[in-house]
């Protein structure tokens, strides 16, 4: 999901490299796609080597760009090797681009260009390695994510069941994505049940029911209209009875403005006292998703974060933006309408993938 | 309300450029990296952003044109930019039988949209259809049927069949009893080769009228690629952008589909069946600049500037001249505009506030003394003040002549300077080498000598 981004910085370093810093040359749309596999063809070790080429070069530039537009030389020169607020600005500029195009929220690009800011300014450019530091920048901002299937075993030798609460805005891909992390729980031995506590969408318990019934496992439903906390509460009843390991519990999508539905999610974490709480963002999401994790997070104080649809966005950005809004982690990728189309987040592979 | 953010960085730019004395670099600078900064936390298309913002700029660094000129034509280029980024108007006018195919990402919205519509023209009088094609989301029959049910329409839906084609040919006589035909298919990626020659074959069998195409708002970076693909693969006709009821402010879904040229007829603003409206950009700017029309704006930006004061200083500096009686006139029209205060609040970031009220009276009384003192100078002292400096003995005979003590002389001697060299960055203005922030240091260190 990270190909254009990745794609986007190496061209950045590269074009630093070559000294153009002009800001007006964004016009690389059809860059997004064409050459991600010959990048992926570069092995590790080279990479390494190339970055490491990169940063000399680039230093070069570096001192190169702000030594020669100048007329009064000599007396300066000694004192603009170092990196200058003002080129630093100039330099992010373009960076800034490169993270916006790619859907990082302006949130958390502000924050990354902070910590570079901190990090860069008045350093001695021999000493920059700007590759380095963005990837450093981007790496404290993901988190990664606990062993989604150990924390649930080990809660399990304690208590039972295991008790996990989807929430999202509407749409986002609670109820597929659910189907799918049950799925999963089944491969890794782990029993599982549903319940329908989105008593609001049209026909939301047969969409649910369809996919129990698929995976062959139980689903807690109500009549549409019925408070969707007790349906959660009757299928972790359902769940003790009968020695299931693990409840997933749909709720209805809700925008996170709606302060009655709000509090109604509260209510639902209230009665049913999840071990886990679950966020439901979309990959595609701009801005707002930042908005919409931070409300999730402060009325239901979330577990981890999904981000469904990555399989559409050529993009990426939602990833940083949401677990800098939240300081959360991001527990799997949705990559499909399909049952297996739910991938671990892994913070390692991801910051790979950028090239970084 | 959505964009609002957007609509407080256009109005504080247009403010800001209404009340500044001179549209200098920085000033320019600074309201494009506001107005940047809005449109692209609304999701506006980065490419597009830019795009406006070097439109801004070209017109702003344009020397040919100046003063009030710039201001409006500044103004008015903002204006209509933003409301080409949103698209013309446009009702949706169907005609007496038609059909509608909907389509876009999953969960955007289509088939909770297309009830919402078909309850919406059914009130108007229309016999109302709706037509089940998604035969890949697992209840998404039901939804459809469950919504007709809420609704009061009919709804043509197979829940066993698996291909849309046959579906369609399964209920083509009973849709020949309709007016209005409002086809829901199943959630598709644009860049998916596969799902679009699907939507492609079925466009093809239908001939619907009309192809909508439905887009959150919250989208982002990836509106405008979805939009364009889509609009490649079937020619779009409409856009209806839902979730218009959250926090995002809709940039991206409304911005992306204002370039595929298809204008957006509708927007869903919430889950409920009545909650869908019809959407014109041009009052949605208005709400966005929170001033009327185009008309309004150029008023305030008018009113706003003295434009007569601009002019003369302007001039003078051109001729190279700027003498003491320059100042004193320039003293005395701040005088009759209510002190300081106002020339100091036309200047962005100062505040009048710290200025003490028995200011005025004290500034007419050294005015009048001032104004002795001029009329004991010769011509050249008055020209070129800078010889009283260099020679005190000047000072000293102005001062007997008029009254004045010297400390009041040197006083003006001082207020000159500065008001000269603060005017006269007017001329550096142009090749942009001084700029707004300059202008307000210098502003500052002129209240703060001015000792009334
Ligand atoms: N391509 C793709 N589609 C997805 C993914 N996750 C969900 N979807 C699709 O998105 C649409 C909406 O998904 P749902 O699971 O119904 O979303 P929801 O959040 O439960 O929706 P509401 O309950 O109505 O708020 C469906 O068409 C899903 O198949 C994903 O990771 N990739
Ligand atoms: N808040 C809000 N929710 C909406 C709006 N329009 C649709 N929804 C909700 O968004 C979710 C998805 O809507 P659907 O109509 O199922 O979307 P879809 O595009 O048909 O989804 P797929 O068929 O899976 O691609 C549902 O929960 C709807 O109630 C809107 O304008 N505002
Ligand atoms: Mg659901
Ligand atoms: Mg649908």
């Amino acid at each position: 999901m990270f190909g254009a981004l990745k794609e986007k910085l190496k061209k950045w370093i590269t074009k630093n490299k070559e000294g153009d810093l002009d800001i007006k040359g964004h016009d690389e749309k059809k860059v997004d796609k064409s050459p991600k596999k010959q990048l992926s063809k570069k092995k590790k070790v080279k990479k390494s080597k190339v970055l490491e080429k990169q940063k000399d070069e680039l230093e070069q530039s570096l001192e190169e760009t702000i030594n020669t537009p100048s007329e009064e030389k000599g007396f300066f020169i000694k004192f603009k090797k170092r990196l200058t607020e003002e080129k630093f600005e100039e330099l992010f500029e373009e960076l800034e681009i490169i993270l916006l195009q790619n859907n990082v929220a302006y949130e958390s690009v502000e924050s990354i260009k902070k910590s570079l800011a901190e990090k860069l300014i008045g350093k001695n450019l021999k000493e920059v390695d700007l590759a380095e530091e963005l990837k450093n920048a981007i790496e404290s901002i993901l988190i990664n994510p606990p062993d989604f299937i150990k924390t649930i075993k080990d809660s399990l030798e304690i208590k039972s069941p295991f008790v996990i609460v989807f929430a999202g805005i509407n749409g986002s891909g609670k109820t597929t994505t659910i189907a799918k992390v049950a799925n999963y729980l089944q491969k890794n031995k782990l029993s599982v049940s549903l319940a329908a506590a989105d008593t609001f969408r049209a026909a939301s318990i047969e969409q649910i029911q369809q996919h129990a019934d698929n995976l062959k496992i139980h689903l807690t439903k109500k009549d549409y209209g019925s408070d969707p906390a007790s349906v959660g509460f009757d299928a972790i009843t359902h769940a003790k009875k009968n020695k299931i390991d693990v409840v997933l519990i749909d709720t209805a999508g809700r925008m996170q403005n709606k302060d009655t539905l709000m509090k109604e999610i509260e209510k639902i974490v209230r009665i049913t006292k999840p071990d886990m709480k679950i966020f439901l963002g979309e990959s595609i999401t701009g801005n707002d998703a930042t908005e919409q994790a931070k409300a999730f997070n402060e009325s239901t104080d979330i577990t981890g974060i999904i981000l469904s649809k990555s399989d559409i966005d050529e993009k990426g950005g939602t990833a940083i933006s949401v677990s800098q809004a939240t300081g959360k982690p991001i527990l799997f990728l949705g990559t499909g309408q399909k049952y297996e189309d739910l991938e671990v987040f892994d913070k390692k592979k991801m910051i790979e993938k950028l090239g970084l | 309300m959505v964009l609002d953010k957007l609509g407080s960085a256009l109005k504080s730019g247009i403010k800001k450029i209404s009340n500044a004395i001179f549209v200098d670099k920085k000033l320019i600078d600074g309201i494009i990296k506001d107005i940047q900064k809005s449109l692209i936390e609304a999701d506006v298309n980065i490419e597009l952003v830019f795009a406006l913002s070097q439109k801004i700029k070209k017109l702003a660094y344009d020397e040919t044109i100046k003063g009030i000129d710039k201001k409006e034509q500044l103004v008015k280029l903002i204006h209509d930019e933003i409301t080409l980024l949103l698209g013309k108007e446009k009702q949706l006018k169907l005609p007496k039988k038609a059909s509608l195919m909907f389509l876009g990402l999953y969960g955007a919205g289509k088939t909770t949209t297309i009830a919402k519509l078909g309850f919406y023209y059914a009130k108007r009088g229309r016999k109302v259809a709706l037509l089940g094609l998604d035969t890949q989301r697992p209840a998404a029959m039901d939804q459809l049927e469950q919504l007709a049910k809420q609704t009061n329409l009919q709804a043509f839906i197979d829940k066993k069949e698996k291909d849309p084609l046959k579906i369609i040919k399964q209920y083509s006589k009973d849709l020949e009893k309709y007016d209005l035909v409002l086809i829901d298919t199943a959630g598709r990626d644009g860049l998916n080769k596969e799902l679009i020659k699907e939507i492609e074959k079925l466009d093809k069998r239908l001939k619907p009228d009309y192809r909508i195409l439905v887009m959150p708002a919250d989208v982002g970076q990836t509106a405008k690629t979805q939009a364009e693909e889509f609009q490649k693969a079937l020619s779009i006709d409409g856009v209806i952008v839902t979730r218009m009821d959250g926090t995002s402010k809709g940039g991206g879904a409304l911005t992306a589909c204002a370039e595929t040229k298809a204008p957006v007829f509708f927007i869903g603003v919430g889950e409920q069946i009545h909650e869908i409206e019809t959407f014109n950009p041009e009052s949605f700017i208005q709400r966005l600049l929170g001033m009327g029309d185009l008309q309004a704006l150029l008023e305030h930006v008018k009113s706003a500037t003295d434009e007569k004061q601009t002019k003369r200083i302007e001039e003078r500096l051109q001729e190279g001249k700027f003498t003491l009686l320059d100042l004193y006139s320039q003293l005395e029209q701040m005088n009759k505009m209510g002190s300081m205060d106002k020339l100091i609040g036309m200047i962005p970031g100062m505040s009048a506030a710290k200025v003490p009220k028995n200011v005025l009276a004290k500034q007419e009384s050294k005015m009048k003394h001032w104004k002795n003192a001029i009329s004991s100078m010769t011509e050249d002292e008055i020209e070129n003040p800078e010889i009283l400096e260099k020679q005190t003995s000047r000072i000293q005979r102005v001062s007997k002549g008029s009254g004045t003590t010297t400390t009041e002389i040197r006083e003006l001697l001082k207020q000159y300077k500065m008001l000269k060299e603060m005017m006269g960055m007017q001329s550096g203005l142009a090749e942009g080498k001084i700029d707004q922030k300059m202008m307000q240091k210098m502003a500052k260190k002129f209240r703060g000598k001015v000792k009334f």
